[in-house]
C-alpha cells in the first residue's frame, strides 16, 4: 500500500480542517445575512437557475393542466352546487366591505392590518437536500422583498422570508423544525381566540398551535388565520384547520394541531405579502419581542 | 467539443437537482417520502474514477461551494465532502477492476455515506431531530432508489463521454 499521507500531505489536510470547521461555524452564526460575495454568487446561480426551472414548471403546468382537464365533470357537479352558496355569500362579503369602508371613513381609520401588497413570485429551487425546509425564489430586493414577509400560496401562509439578495430570496417553509420560528394565530369562529404556532409535528404533518387560553372553547374544524399582531405577518392569511384540541404539558393552556390548508410539497408560484402597517419587532418568526412592552406571558 | 462536455454535463446536473428537488417529498399513504438527487457527486465520481482525480476533486470544490452559497448557507459542508467522496473514489478505484457495475456499485455506496454524513451534521449542529429508524425509512432508502435509477440510466454515457476524453486526452499527450 503506498503512503499516501506523507508529511506534507498531513499537514496539508489539518490544515484544511481546521479551515473548513472556522467556517463552518462561522457561516452558522450568522446565517441571515449574505455577505456581498454571497449575494453575488446567489444572484448568478439563480439567475442561471430561473432559466432551467421556468420551462420545466411550464411542462408540470401542462400535465396538472391535463390531469384537471380529466377531473372536469365531476368538479363542474359539485361546483355548481356550491354556486349558489356562493352568489349569496358574494353579495354578502361586498355589502359588508362597504360597510367597513364607510365606517372606517367615520372613525377617520384608513390603516387596515389586513391590507398587504401582494408580491407574485416563482419558485426556482428547492433546498435538493431537503434537511432543512428551505425554498428560493426568483424576486429579490430589486422587486422590494425584505426579509421576515410573509410568504403564502393561494391556499395559505407557507412561510416567511429569511434571506434577500437583489435577485433572488430564500423562504423558509412553516414546516421547519427551526424553535424560533412563531406565527402569531387567530382562530376566528364567533369570538376570536389567541395562540402561537409554534413547531411542527413531523410525524403528524401538523402544526402545533399553544398558548390559547383555556377559558375559550377551541373545536375540531375551526379555520386559523394570521392575526397580525405579530408584528410582520398582515391579519387575516388562512393557515390551517384545528385537528384535533388538547392542553399542553403544564395543563395552563390549550394546545391544538393545525392541519396546515396550503400544501408544502410541490410549489411553484407562491405570492409574497407585503404588509401596508409599518412591522415591528414582535412574535413573528424569530423577532426577538423588543418592541411589545408586555410580552406575552413565557407559557413553556 | 468533447472536451467541454466534461464541464457541461457538471453544470447541467448542478442546475437539474434543484428542479428534481421540486417534486419531493413524495406522499404515499400519508407518509412523505424525501428523495434527495445526488446526480452531480454521482458523475463527479465516474470522473474521478474514469478521467481525472485531480479535476474531479477541483469540480467538486467549485460546485460544492456553489451549492454551499446558494442552498444552505452554511459555507464548507459540500465543498468539503464533494472533493473528500473524489479522493475516496479514485483511491478505491485503483484497487478495483474498473467495470461499470463495479463503478456504479461504488458510486451507490458513497452517496449513501454522504447522505449518512449529512444526517450526522445536521444532528450534530441541531436542525433536524430525527431517528435513525427514520432516516433509513424515509430518507435514506427513497433516495437511493431514486439515485439507482438515474445511474442506471446515464452511468454508461458518463463511461463513454470521460474515457473518450481520457483516451484524446492521452493520445495529446503522446504527441
Amino acid at each position: 500500500m503506498p503512503q499516501f499521507f506523507s508529511n506534507k500531505r498531513l499537514i496539508l489536510l489539518l490544515v484544511g480542517i481546521i479551515f473548513l470547521v472556522a467556517l463552518i461555524s462561522f457561516s452558522l452564526r450568522d446565517r441571515n445575512h449574505a455577505s456581498v460575495p454571497e449575494q453575488l454568487i446567489k444572484d448568478v446561480v439563480g439567475f442561471g437557475q430561473s432559466f432551467f426551472s421556468k420551462p420545466t414548471q411550464y411542462v408540470t403546468g401542462v400535465f396538472n393542466n391535463v390531469e384537471s382537464l380529466l377531473n372536469t365533470y365531476d368538479e363542474n357537479k359539485r361546483l355548481k352546487a356550491r354556486l349558489e352558496d356562493y352568489a349569496s355569500l358574494q353579495a354578502n362579503v361586498n355589502d359588508l366591505e362597504i360597510e367597513n369602508k364607510e365606517l372606517r371613513k367615520i372613525v377617520d381609520k384608513e390603516e387596515n392590518l389586513r391590507a398587504f401588497n401582494p408580491i407574485q413570485s416563482t419558485v426556482i429551487a428547492r433546498n435538493p437536500d431537503q434537511w432543512e425546509e428551505k425554498i428560493i425564489i426568483d424576486k429579490g430586493e430589486i422587486h422590494g422583498v425584505e426579509v421576515n414577509m410573509a410568504v403564502m400560496t393561494s391556499q395559505g401562509l407557507i412561510g416567511k422570508v429569511i434571506l434577500t439578495t437583489p435577485y433572488t430570496s430564500t423562504v423558509e417553509l412553516l414546516s421547519t423544525q427551526n424553535p424560533n420560528y412563531r406565527v402569531s394565530a387567530v382562530i376566528a369562529d364567533k369570538e376570536e381566540v389567541f395562540g402561537l404556532i409554534e413547531g411542527y409535528d413531523e410525524q403528524r404533518k401538523e402544526l402545533i398551535l399553544k398558548r390559547i387560553d383555556s377559558d375559550f372553547e377551541v373545536k375540531k374544524g375551526q379555520k386559523v388565520t394570521t392575526s397580525g399582531l405579530g408584528g410582520i405577518f398582515p391579519k387575516g392569511i388562512l393557515i390551517g384547520e384545528v385537528s384535533e384540541v388538547t392542553t399542553d404539558d403544564h395543563g395552563l393552556t390549550k394546545l391544538a394541531y393545525v392541519k396546515p390548508a396550503a400544501s408544502f410539497s410541490i410549489l411553484d408560484h407562491v405570492i409574497i405579502s407585503k404588509r401596508s402597517i409599518s412591522p415591528i419587532d414582535g412574535t413573528d418568526g424569530n423577532n426577538t419581542e423588543s418592541d411589545l412592552t408586555e410580552g406575552a406571558g413565557d407559557g413553556s | 467539443m468533447i472536451r467541454f462536455l466534461v464541464i457541461i454535463i457538471s453544470v447541467l446536473l448542478f442546475y437539474m437537482e434543484p428542479i428534481f428537488g421540486l417534486f419531493s417529498p413524495i406522499e404515499l399513504q400519508g407518509d412523505f417520502y424525501v428523495l434527495v438527487p445526488r446526480f452531480l457527486i454521482m458523475y463527479l465520481i465516474f470522473v474521478s474514477i474514469y478521467y481525472d482525480r485531480k479535476r474531479a476533486m477541483l469540480y467538486g470544490l467549485i460546485f460544492g461551494l456553489l451549492y454551499d452559497v446558494f442552498f444552505i448557507d452554511i459555507i464548507g459542508l459540500y465543498s468539503f465532502i464533494y472533493p473528500l467522496m473524489c479522493l475516496v473514489a479514485s483511491l478505491i478505484a485503483k484497487y478495483i477492476h474498473q467495470h461499470l457495475l463495479v463503478a456504479t456499485i461504488l458510486t451507490l455506496v458513497l452517496v449513501a455515506l454522504v447522505e449518512l454524513l449529512l444526517f450526522l451534521f445536521y444532528t450534530f449542529i441541531g436542525i433536524k431531530s430525527m431517528t435513525y429508524t427514520e432516516f433509513f425509512q424515509f430518507n435514506l432508502i427513497p433516495t437511493m432508489i431514486a439515485n439507482l435509477v438515474f445511474i442506471l440510466m446515464f452511468g454508461w454515457g458518463f463511461k463513454y463521454i470521460l474515457l473518450n476524453r481520457f483516451k484524446q486526452k492521452a493520445l495529446l499527450l503522446q504527441k
